[in-house]
């Protein structure tokens, strides 16, 4: 059996833990052992995007504690895995990990999907990281209409959400203008879903805040249980 | 450098003036989307845009490498032409030879094409003190010097204003009322600035591009103002930064191929203007004099470093279009004159972070400007780098930096993380009433903190 590890992220760790239960599940499911390094904390991307390197590399030295080179490491957020693939061996000195977004390592292996979402209307949004630094937008439709789903395209796919980290924090009234735009093109799906905790975490506070009522669902969460559940 | 001094308040007070308004925000939101429009049709109609672009990063880099070798052969070339040539090291520099210019041919009215190099500078001010009235021609500019306003967009600086704002403006100056349609707009502003060309002692333009090999003047426009303002005064002054040249004329070719299509969509402008000299004998059209005014202002220092990407900007305006943030703050509150993303990065650059330390956070980096740059500059990591010199020059404030710091120490190991999430946890309710928690929950729900992942494994 392929050994992969697991990186659950910060914020999948802290505030959405069934999403990374999901991910995990799902790569059990494909065939893979997976591995969670205990020792694994963040990337370290909160610290880095505001301009603070050292503190930066401080904490995005765990990664390279608690990771090995040996097996690809698979993360369910675009964001960090962008931060692990892009900067983080700049940043810390080390050797590039095999690092993955979730869907796109499911996709390229083939990882069968099972059809929870048959008959479900879904908004697949695209985070910033992913689809700019990655260039992954196919995987994660593919795995949604593979698991019964039909996609139904937002206007203006490529705007940001407005969370942006500390972006959120700092310029609030952008950034929950740029939520607003973004939920109301999601119109009256069953569910708006998102490969990044970050949005998720955004867009699901401002849908609440608001009653707008779209659920937000990690895209984990959307293919081992379909975002029925 | 005052013309780009940030107005009071700073960018997030400004921002929320703006997105309270909705007529404004309307008319930014349909306007940036059609200029997007026409960008993403005109890049397809390229073939492949992408050997194109990088073609336009080399050809760029190859002048901002080599700036002071360019500017040298550029000035040689204007003078072999008969024009004359002034390097101007700040904005105060420029103005003060434009006055002179001025002064000395007897100008009393000025007319100006379209030029963000002369906002930059604040030279409508500069001119005024001395007793030249200066009149912009290009409609946009027209508009806003009428409603006494800066550019909020490098190509389209009256993006904001409706078609009911043009004509309530060009109703005053004609004492009746023009009606708010496009064509009687058009005829109005057309006979209200045909005098100005006609009576103007000196021509004002900026450039899109000067050629070293030849020391060619280029100006793209749509309205032909350019072109009547270069040609019809007896004087022509050109103001264009240091590091708007291109090698040659082949170099030009690639360029032109980019600029239109990325800021209007056109395949050209509908006037593109190749000015060699003033007029020489035997030639009907011209002006008697040429002045080529070199600006640095902050350009030269940026050579050779770390952002020296940035001098590679055609001033095209895709950044700004495709940008989430600008496409509901508009201009305004990045300051007077650059705006959007390639404004945050560069106005930052010219007066210093101290005095703009806002800007590199007016941005969610989410890279659509990277994206949507014809010249590849890596606009997102240049706010990065800028944020990182923020940090590091310690311009971000103090309790934001010990924050970092503190939250890198207690995240430094997995132990510690434990423990202080676990901390987290018990305090977050107190941390939702105070600094960033307070403002996300101002307009989010905060996501419930249950049991961590790593404690169900």
């Amino acid at each position: 059996m392929e050994r992969v590890q697991l990186f659950a992220t910060c914020l999948g760790d802290l505030a959405l833990p069934d999403a990374v239960a999901d991910a995990e599940a799902l790569l059990d499911a494909g065939g893979f052992s997976v591995d969670f390094p205990r020792a694994q904390v963040c990337c370290g991307q909160p610290a880095f995007n505001s301009g603070h390197r050292a503190a930066a590399r401080r904490v995005a030295s765990t990664f390279t504690r608690a990771f090995s080179h040996d097996a690809p490491v698979i993360c369910p957020s675009g964001s960090c895995a962008t931060m692990v693939a892009r900067y983080l061996p700049e940043l810390v000195g080390c050797e590039p990990f095999d690092v993955w977004e979730l869907s796109a390592f499911l996709d390229a292996r083939g990882v069968p999907v099972p059809r929870h979402n048959e008959g479900r209307r879904i908004a697949y949004h695209d985070s910033c990281h992913m689809l700019r630094e990655l260039r992954i937008s196919d995987p994660p439709r593919r795995l949604l209409e593979r698991s019964g789903a039909e996609l139904v395209p937002l206007p203006r796919p490529d705007l940001c959400c407005g969370f942006g980290g500390t972006f959120s924090v700092r310029q609030p009234e952008i950034s929950l203008a740029m939520a607003d735009d973004k939920l109301a093109g999601a119109g009256d799906v069953d569910a708006l879903v998102t490969a990044d905790p970050g949005c998720l975490m955004h867009l699901r506070g401002r849908s609440e805040h608001t009653d707008v009522g779209v659920p937000l669902v990690h895209l984990a969460t959307a293919l081992a249980r379909g975002v029925g559940g | 450098m005052s013309a780009l001094a940030r107005p009071p308040g700073g960018f997030r007070e400004i921002a929320r003036v703006k997105l309270a308004n909705a007529r404004v925000s309307g008319a930014l939101d349909s306007s940036t989307a059609r200029l997007l429009d026409g960008r993403l049709g005109a890049w397809d109609s390229l073939g492949d845009v992408e050997e194109l672009r990088e073609r336009a990063h080399v050809a760029r880099m190859r002048v901002v490498d080599d700036l002071d070798g360019h500017v040298d052969r550029f000035r040689k070339a204007v003078e072999a032409r008969g024009g004359v040539t002034f390097a101007a090291a700040t904005a105060e520099d420029a103005s003060a030879y434009i006055v002179d210019v001025c002064r000395r041919t007897g100008a009393k009215l000025a007319a100006k094409s379209k030029s963000m190099a002369t906002e930059e500078i604040g030279l409508n001010e500069a001119l005024e003190a001395a007793g030249v009235r200066a009149v912009e021609t290009d409609l946009g500019e027209y508009i806003l010097q009428l409603a006494g306003e800066h550019p909020v967009h490098i190509i389209a600086p009256a993006i904001e204003k409706t078609k009911e704002d043009v004509a309530e403006l060009l109703s005053e100056v004609d004492g009746h009322a023009v009606p708010a349609e496009l064509e009687a707009l058009t005829r109005a502003a057309r006979r209200q600035l045909r005098e100005t060309f006609l009576a103007a002692d000196v021509g004002i333009t900026g450039a899109n591009f000067g050629v070293s090999e030849t020391g060619s003047i280029v100006l793209v426009t749509n309205e032909g103002n350019g072109r009547l303002v270069s040609s019809l005064p007896r004087v022509h002054i050109v103001l264009m930064g240091m590091e708007r040249l291109v090698a040659s004329l082949p170099d030009l070719s690639v360029m032109l191929r980019l600029l239109a299509r990325s800021a209007t969509g056109q395949r050209l402008t509908t006037y593109t203007t190749v000015i060699t000299g003033p007029r020489r004998a035997g030639e009907t059209d011209g002006p008697d004099e040429l002045h080529v005014v070199i600006l640095d202002n902050g350009r030269s220092k940026l050579a050779g470093g770390r952002y020296r990407e940035m001098l590679a900007c055609i001033r095209c305006g895709a950044c700004l279009n495709v940008c989430p943030v600008y496409r509901r703050t508009g201009g305004a509150a990045y300051g007077p004159v650059y705006s959007g993303p390639m404004g945050a990065v560069l106005v930052p650059l010219l007066v210093g972070l101290d005095a703009a330390p806002d800007l590199p956070h007016a941005s969610s980096l989410c890279g659509a400007c990277t994206d949507a740059c014809p010249v590849k500059i890596p606009l997102h990591e240049l706010l990065l780098e800028l944020r990182r010199d923020l940090v590091e020059g310690r311009v971000a404030p103090r309790r934001e930096r010990l924050a970092f710091w503190l939250w890198s120490q207690a995240w430094s190991s997995a132990a510690f993380y434990r423990v202080s999430t676990r901390l987290a946890r018990i305090g977050a309710p107190f941390a939702a009433l105070v600094g960033p928690g307070r403002i996300w929950r101002s307009g989010r729900t905060l996501p419930k903190l249950g049991r961590r992942y790593r404690d169900r494994r």
